[in-house]
């Protein structure tokens, strides 16, 4: 299931030798906190959301432009998430989600960049159950973000971000049940991590 | 493509994804899925409702090794949780009866133990009951309840296990909550379905029963 974010960033380190100096690396980790996932009727309403989930992210980027760059992003957040009906909770297990943007970046101020980017989405619960029966799904996603650095060396900087992202959401289980449409997922994170590359 | 309309198409793009939601089925082919009982003090009838409580979550099944019930009675479990989206109901299987929720024999129960009784899948070849001891006045329901599934018979009987099957997954409704019958023969809670499955109407019937404030409570020994 991990394979289409595992690939290319084998295919970006195979590649990053001749390039080295111009690849800029980071990683990070933070927290993520996502939107209703579902939103449904039995008698009352009933909602689903994942919990604020603990994520990490890995990216890469090349310089295409003066000030600009292209790259890559993998985030990986994994936490729990329930069914809230008047006040009650029912918990419903773990959710992974794993989203790869590919995305451009560039200058606001001084330390401070831009992000957007385009990519997929991909649900892997701890159970295939509920809404999950019929599995995971994988959806498109867009996203856009900023970036602070801060040099805390001659090679690496402290990386400040935050990231806003949006796709719509379903499942085949939901569709099978007569479920039309889609929920807009929209996710916000903060996280805090090391950059290494070019300047 | 000005700048100025690529940016506005790049909004639109954006607030299409952000804006919308999920459009949930209505769902109104169901039956009556609760108990009509004498009214205590009477006059009249008293309507009765139950479904396990998320703290009673997962319910204990015990099953008595015969027939293969355990395996049919296991698949009933994984049926039942597979038809709700939100986590409504869930059972395992234990191996002490003592600490069970829901016990479940082969044969016929003792008419001594009958408080409410749901005579089901009246097959030929196999048939199961479910007692429910029920306190009306108190509004109780005392655990544990007990299942019995019938093999009417022998075990070479090409229809056996289908039937067994069946009613395992029949009686494990009437347990979840579901202490009545359907008047579709398509549904599985009929009371001699034509079905191996539940239906759509007897997922959403499930689903009212646990989304319904339910007036009966269990109560362990």
């Amino acid at each position: 299931m991990l394979k289409p974010i595992l690939i290319p960033a084998l295919f970006l380190a195979a590649g990053a030798g001749p390039l080295h100096a111009q690849v800029d690396y980071y990683a990070r980790a933070g927290a993520m906190w996502a939107s209703t996932l579902v939103r449904d009727v039995l008698v009352t309403e009933v909602t689903v959301q994942q919990s604020i989930a603990p994520m990490i992210a890995l990216g890469a980027g090349m310089p295409i432009s003066p000030g600009y760059r292209a790259g890559v992003e993998a985030t990986v957040a994994s936490g729990g998430y329930s069914a809230e009906q008047d006040g009650a909770d029912a918990d419903l297990g773990t959710l992974r989600t794993a989203s790869l943007l590919l995305g451009l970046d560039g200058p606001v101020v001084q330390q401070l960049r831009w992000r957007v980017g385009l990519g997929g989405i991909f649900y892997l619960p701890s159970e295939d159950q509920g809404i999950f029966l019929e599995g995971g799904p994988i959806r498109f996603v867009a996203g856009a973000g900023a970036d602070w650095r801060h040099p805390v060396g001659s090679e690496w900087d402290l990386m400040v971000s935050a990231r806003y992202d949006v796709h719509r959401f379903t499942t085949e289980e939901l569709e099978q049940r007569g479920f039309s449409q889609a929920q807009s997922v929209n996710r916000v994170s903060l996280s805090v991590g090391l950059a290494r590359g070019i300047r | 493509m000005s700048r100025a309309a690529r940016r506005l198409a790049v909004a639109a793009a954006i607030g299409a994804l952000a804006c919308g939601d999920i459009s949930a089925p209505v769902r109104s082919d169901l039956y009556e899925w609760r108990l009509e009982a004498p009214a205590v003090p009477g006059p009249g009838l008293d309507t009765l409702s139950f479904h396990w409580a998320q703290e009673d979550l997962p319910v204990r099944v015990w099953v008595e090794d015969a027939f293969g019930l355990p395996d049919h009675m296991a698949r009933a479990i994984d049926v039942w949780q597979g038809s709700f989206l939100y986590g409504e109901f869930a059972a395992h299987l234990v191996s002490d009866s003592a600490t069970a929720d829901v016990i479940v024999r082969s044969g016929t129960p003792e008419d001594k133990l009958r408080r409410q009784r749901l005579h089901s899948a009246l097959r030929p070849e196999c048939a199961g009951v479910t007692d429910l001891d029920i306190d009306v006045a108190s509004r109780e329901l005392r655990l544990p309840i007990r299942v019995f599934v019938d093999p009417r018979s022998l075990p070479d009987d090409p229809g056996i296990e289908p039937c067994l099957a069946l009613t395992s997954i029949h009686e494990l409704g009437h347990a979840l909550g579901i202490f009545a019958h359907s008047d579709r023969p398509e549904d599985i809670m009929f009371v001699d379905p034509e079905v191996d499955l539940p239906s759509n109407r007897d997922i959403t019937t499930a689903e009212a029963a646990y989304h319904t404030p339910a007036n009966l409570q269990a109560v362990r020994p």
